[in-house]
């Protein structure tokens, strides 16, 4: 495989990833739905079961698009047979996780090492350090990607780990603002400019 | 200030917007006919009538939505909510300040946000003309199914009536003004609804160009529609998410004691969101093979769920919905 095909894959790969998850949401709405013939059921342990099944369905969706989005972070430090060996050594550690402590505790562990990885890689960028590569040039879309991808781990971290977090809102706000300023950097950089001008 | 003047503002809105919608109606037909002649014969003279079909419609679809701003205006002004002192509530009297998208009137905003987008695209004089039949079957649904000037504000006009019927001694005026305060603090009158609805209408609205020109892309194979169609896409992503996740802290104040995690609408918005996401994803690589088909087509397949998510409320029961189980 040559290097300059690695992006595209990935980019399929996520593609298919966020499609697929697509298609939970539209079986969770089949799914309420059919579940709503019963009388007063959200007040009753089957709007729990309800929630669980769901969520079981949709993690290990979120566990390949983590993993899809982690590789799209180590990418831009590490070379492509790193890169490989990482994402296999990231797929394996969640599955064994898994079976050892739990989907969740899994997704929480991988979803805390993305979340560092790439705010060390948003430092990186801001600081415009060499080691960092991107398919992209330009100083605001690179940005706006580093921020893109943070701010959807962090909401994502924060909406499977720390719901009940005082720090909840707060993170959230934190992960809102990142996934706005990151879409508005890639999209239109050359009118953000003034921004980082030096 | 009373039920009364309530009731004439509540009269007069009808009244002035009724001729108001009913031109647009019209002019959407005529739109429609301007449009496939041109697109059937190319002639230049059915595209100018097309185009000041839309501006002409577009600015009387600005006129009814003044209307229903002065309408929105009086009912505050209007009528003042005095809750009894026994029910213990954080204050004494409330007013509507009433969102300017909700009832009948979101799908009449839509259409309006749409049809000023649509004027903004330029360069394909196929494309507008395709936009323009999309907007006439949109002013068409806005006039049979929701329009606003017909019975305006059904919902908050039984409330209000509700409330003046408790306070002439038909009603229990505890029960009816505890209900009252639920509904104007959390919903009528909570910020969240004065950026959450209308930042997605907006996106919607955006998106609509971005469906129109996927299928032209489809059609007629040129690069030109899959750069319009990214050019509507991005600020209608970037208002999409922000709309969708502003959503949110209001959700766990309001929906706190309710079962609203994995409502159908919310499902349904998860899924716009991700697919959208995969369209802007794909579209990197549009040049590469035949990707651009699988982007155009996921840029329909895009829309079609936007607009699923929308019709959610109505055919799914959920937190957000209209339909009981």
């Amino acid at each position: 495989m040559k290097p300059k095909n690695y992006d595209y894959y990935l980019i399929v790969l996520t593609t298919i990833i966020l499609f697929a998850i697509g298609i939970v949401c539209v079986y969770g709405i089949t799914y309420y739905n059919y579940l709503s013939a019963v009388p007063g059921w959200t007040e009753t342990t089957l709007y729990l079961q309800f929630i669980d099944n769901m969520n079981s369905y949709l993690y290990p969706f979120l566990v390949f698009l983590l993993i899809s989005l982690g590789l799209c972070i180590p990418k831009r430090l590490f070379e492509q047979d790193i890169l490989i060996k990482i994402s296999a050594l990231s797929l394996a550690a969640t599955v064994i996780l898994s079976f050892l402590l739990g989907m969740e505790t899994a997704m929480d562990i991988l979803l805390a090492v993305i979340a560092g990885i790439q705010g060390i890689v948003l430092i990186m960028t801001f600081n415009r350090n060499r080691a960092v590569r991107f398919e992209k040039e330009g100083y605001l879309v690179r940005m706006g990607s580093s921020m893109l991808h943070l701010g959807i781990v962090v909401l994502i971290f924060n909406f499977v780990t720390l719901r009940e977090s005082q720090f909840h809102i707060l993170i959230f706000w934190a992960g809102t603002l990142f996934v706005t300023a990151g879409n508005i950097f890639s999209f239109y950089p050359e009118r953000m400019n003034f921004l980082f001008k030096r | 200030m009373g039920f009364t003047e309530y009731l004439a503002a509540r009269e007069f809105a009808s009244n002035t917007g009724q001729p108001v919608i009913t031109y647009i109606f019209v002019l959407a037909l005529l739109q429609c006919i301007f449009a496939i002649l041109f697109l059937r014969k190319k002639g230049d003279r059915y595209y100018e009538y097309l185009i000041k079909c839309l501006y002409v419609g577009t600015g009387l679809y600005i006129l009814g939505f003044m209307v229903i701003i002065l309408f929105h205006i009086q009912i505050y002004n209007t009528v003042l909510i005095e809750y009894p002192a026994g029910l213990q509530l954080p204050v004494e009297s409330s007013r509507f300040a009433v969102p300017l998208w909700i009832e009948s009137e979101k799908l009449y905003f839509w259409a309006m946000v749409a049809s000023v987008f649509a004027l903004t695209v330029k360069g394909r004089k196929e494309l507008l003309s395709f936009l323009g039949i999309i907007l006439s079957v949109f002013s068409s649904l806005v006039f049979f199914f929701s329009n606003p000037f017909k019975d305006p504000l059904p919902i908050v006009n039984g409330e209000i009536t509700r409330w003046y019927a408790a306070l002439a001694g038909n009603d229990n005026i505890y029960q009816v003004a505890g209900t009252l305060y639920g509904r104007i603090t959390y919903y009528y009158n909570a910020t969240y609804m004065w950026a959450h609805p209308p930042l997605l209408f907006i996106a919607y609205a955006s998106l609509i160009i971005t469906f129109a020109a996927c299928v032209y892309m489809l059609m007629s194979h040129e690069r030109v529609y899959d750069e319009i169609a990214y050019r509507y896409a991005k600020p209608g992503y970037i208002l999409l998410t922000a709309g969708m996740l502003i959503g949110y802290p209001w959700a766990l104040e309001a929906w706190k004691d309710s079962a609203w995690w994995w409502d159908p609408k919310i499902s349904g918005s998860i899924m716009m969101w991700v697919l959208y996401s995969a369209y802007l994803h794909a579209r990197i690589y549009v040049d590469r093979g035949k990707l651009w088909r699988t982007t155009a087509l996921l840029g329909i397949l895009c829309f079609v769920s936007l607009v699923f998510t929308y019709l959610l409320t109505y055919i799914v029961p959920g937190i957000h919905s209209v339909v009981q189980p």
